[in-house]
């Protein structure tokens, strides 16, 4: 007797129609979802990559969201010392006008008036808040920072503190997020509100009302070189926020190139499936249901 | 010396001989769709001659029964290569759910509730007096908790599956050694090559097949045809006519069900088949990925609580615990850390933000933030930990999956080989039938041809 070949090839044919049936229903997944990777098993790898990229792209999101809220913040505070420096220029030129002899007692009391009306305004500055938190009181911003005060030389006294807070802008990365107000407008030498009060007497006096003057602009010029650190931490937010943005782009980039499905593979691997399905699928109509015993009679 | 009586005994000889080779052939056709069925072949041998002083006269055809072709080291295979598939099978089964549990492409899994805690420390740090921006802590505390909890209570879930499914296991491999073993019975009381000996062993290695997809076996042929059988670490299953149950008891400790054979635990003893794929699960696997899971939260709730405890909250007092604080069984365990994992907070203001007291001051929710990029648990990163518990998992039911593709593919050639050695060929059996009814036919002319040469001598008298 020859060789005996299988005669019931039919669980063969089950065992091929289930593997292609397994790859079209991959191919239509990976179509489906977009994603060549839906479950761990698919490419551990590539499922360990993408919870690792998720993380940096959530860090990445949380300093962004820091640096926005920061760079509005900065802004306000840049805004706010740029009022004070205006009135400060006001004062300046009040000291000026104090410093000429022609003056007779009632217009300098009238100079007095706008030279207390300036420390005012800018102790209204001082105290200005964003958002709800002053934004010169240093780390405790639910503290009004600024208070007249008679019994101090200047009419008022510092109520906050001199923390510093630092937010974060990057992996290991802070910047300070405030400068305190006593850093700002109280530091000796270039107390804004000394300076005032000083040249408020000196004009109401008549008396040494240069050096008062000079005391002013030491003030502004103090003030205005502090300022720059406004300048100097939003160029630092907007550097960083660039960066971010790019990275969150280069996080998306290697997120798809790890779990994303190419469509043209995807689709060509379907209909290969499909084909080699159809393939077996003709092939198991084609299994002779005759044998032998139809020809005998 | 001959007669023509010799003659027509050597015919009937040769119908009888004829009319079983039909009968075997008629039982191939009948039994073509039998699953375990092997095609038997008449065995048919040539009669002891006559001998006659100095000649010997051929004495017809012997009808010796009929024989099972089946190939003994086949089945065999195929019986070793079920048992491997029938254990992958189950365990990818358990492990694709585990798998689930972690699938971050679907949307499942832990990595954006660890990310939107520590994210919601980062918005802290911008803002560390709002109520809202410590709400939204709080809050994010609490689904960190509770995706821990779930997912740590879900692999309890598919753990207590497997367990009740070895049970039913346990069941079936009892029923299907009780049934082998009246087959035993029945086998050895009958002889050696009677056509019921072979039907009954068709049943047997149909019942072996079927253990072999829930246990390892390991078996042996006794002569008088009865089967011994034993799981490949030895524990008896049947021996002759005898069955040996497996019982299974609850386990004290861990609330799963232990194997006993005879009254000694065997549930670590088992190598291949349903049983061994669904125990590596409940016993190996399962409990690695929730000791894993169990680390991690500690590892986060550890973390968190003991940076909290270093600062202060809205109102100037001294850090609380943000998480329950994680209760050990036994030193240096975790257990339950994930399924017990809850904020122990309630209060917005109690969030540690301050390091110093000072209301605004934010360096402490700073540093919680940046527990994100520590060092939590066996010297990684939370995320990276927990990329790496993924990926083992990943590879895992990857490595079972493509294992049990390729023991499926070999079983197949194996079932191949088995039905070219003992499937019915239909064309076979037409052919066969053809040839023994011209046998019979010719055997009945013989008859009829020694039937007329004696009423020819008869009417010469």
């Amino acid at each position: 007797m020859g060789i005996r070949i299988n005669p019931n090839p039919m669980a063969d044919l089950l065992s091929g129609l289930a593997l292609d049936q397994q790859q079209a229903n991959q191919a239509i997944q990976e179509l489906s979802t977009g994603k060549k990777v839906n479950q761990p098993s698919d490419d551990p790898a590539a499922e360990a990559g993408l919870i690792v990229n998720n993380a940096q792209t959530s860090k990445a999101n949380a300093y962004l969201s820091n640096i926005s809220t920061l760079q509005d913040s900065l802004q306000e505070a840049d805004s706010t010392l740029n009022s004070v420096v205006t009135s400060l220029t006001q004062a300046i030129s009040l000291g000026t006008e104090g410093a000429t002899g022609t003056l007779n007692q009632t217009d300098r009391n009238a100079l007095v008036q706008q030279v207390n009306g300036i420390q005012q305004q800018i102790l209204q500055y001082a105290n200005q808040s964003f958002e709800g938190n002053y934004l010169f009181a240093g780390t405790a911003v639910n503290t009004t920072p600024f208070v007249t005060d008679s019994s101090s030389s200047s009419g008022v006294s510092y109520k906050g503190n001199s923390g510093v807070n630092s937010v974060q802008i990057g992996d290991g990365q802070t910047v300070p997020a405030n400068l305190p107000g006593n850093q700002l407008f109280t530091a000796s030498g270039s107390d804004v509100f000394q300076a005032l009060s000083d040249l408020s007497s000196a004009v109401s006096s008549g008396s040494n009302v240069p050096a008062a003057g000079t005391e002013v602009q030491n003030a502004f010029n103090y003030i205005n070189a502090q300022r720059s650190f406004y300048g100097t931490t939003l160029d630092r937010l907007t550097t960083a926020s660039s960066f971010l943005n790019q990275e969150t782009t280069q996080l998306a980039q290697q997120q798809n190139n790890l779990v994303g499905v190419d469509m043209a593979t995807a689709a060509s691997q379907l209909t290969q499936a499909e084909t080699a399905l159809d393939a077996a699928m003709a092939a198991g109509g084609k299994i002779s249901q005759t044998s032998l015993l139809n020809y005998l009679t | 010396m001959s007669s023509l009586f010799g003659a027509l005994s050597i015919a009937v000889r040769a119908l009888y001989a004829q009319e079983g080779a039909i009968d075997a052939t008629s039982n191939n056709i009948s039994n073509v769709d039998t699953p375990g069925y092997s095609r038997e072949t008449p065995i048919l041998t040539e009669a002891p001659p006559l001998d006659l002083g100095q000649i010997s006269m051929g004495n017809g055809v012997d009808f010796g029964g009929v024989q099972s072709i089946r190939d003994n080291v086949l089945d065999l295979r195929i019986d070793q290569e079920t048992q491997q598939q029938s254990q992958l099978t189950s365990y990818a089964g358990y492990m694709n759910q585990v798998q689930s549990l972690f699938s971050e492409t679907q949307g499942s899994g832990l990595s954006d509730a660890i990310n939107s805690f520590f994210n919601s420390f980062q918005q802290l740090d911008g803002n560390p007096t709002d109520t809202p921006t410590r709400q939204a802590v709080i809050s994010a505390g609490q689904d960190l908790a509770s995706a821990f909890q779930q997912t740590g209570e879900q692999l309890t879930a598919i753990q207590q599956g497997a367990d009740q499914e070895v049970v039913q296991t346990v069941q079936q491999i009892n029923a299907d050694t009780s049934q082998l073993a009246d087959l035993n019975q029945q086998v050895s009381s009958l002889g050696a090559n009677s056509e019921q000996a072979d039907m009954l062993q068709d049943s047997q290695y149909q019942v072996l097949n079927n253990l072999s997809q829930l246990v390892d076996v390991a078996v042996t042929h006794a002569s008088n045809g009865s089967l011994t059988v034993t799981t490949t670490n030895g524990t008896a299953l049947v021996a002759g006519g005898q069955s040996f149950a497996l019982s299974t008891d609850t386990n004290a400790s861990t609330g799963f069900q232990d194997i006993f054979s005879q009254g000694s635990d065997v549930t670590s003893s088992f190598n291949g088949g349903q049983l061994a794929g669904l125990l590596e699960a409940r016993d190996q696997s399962i409990p690695t990925v929730s000791t894993s899971l169990d680390n991690l939260a500690a590892g986060i709730i550890n973390a968190v609580n003991s940076q909290s405890l270093k600062g202060y909250d809205l109102n100037g007092a001294k850090g609380a615990n943000f998480f329950e604080p994680v209760v050990q069984p036994s030193p240096g365990s975790n257990a339950g850390a994930a399924e017990n994992m809850a904020v122990a907070i309630t209060d917005p203001s109690q969030v540690a933000a301050s390091s110093n007291g000072t209301q605004g001051d934010n360096a402490n929710a700073l540093a919680l933030a940046n527990i994100q990029n520590a060092a939590v648990v066996n010297g990684k990163t939370a995320t990276d930990f927990y990329a790496d518990l993924v990926s083992t998992v990943g590879n895992d039911v990857s490595t079972a999956t493509d294992e049990q593709e390729s023991v499926g593919l070999v079983l197949t050639q194996l079932q191949n080989q088995q039905s070219d050695t003992s499937g019915v060929s239909l064309d076979e059996e037409a052919a066969n039938l053809i040839q023994y009814q011209r046998a019979y036919e010719a055997a009945a002319e013989v008859v009829s041809a020694v039937n007329s040469l004696t009423s020819d001598v008869i009417q010469t008298i």
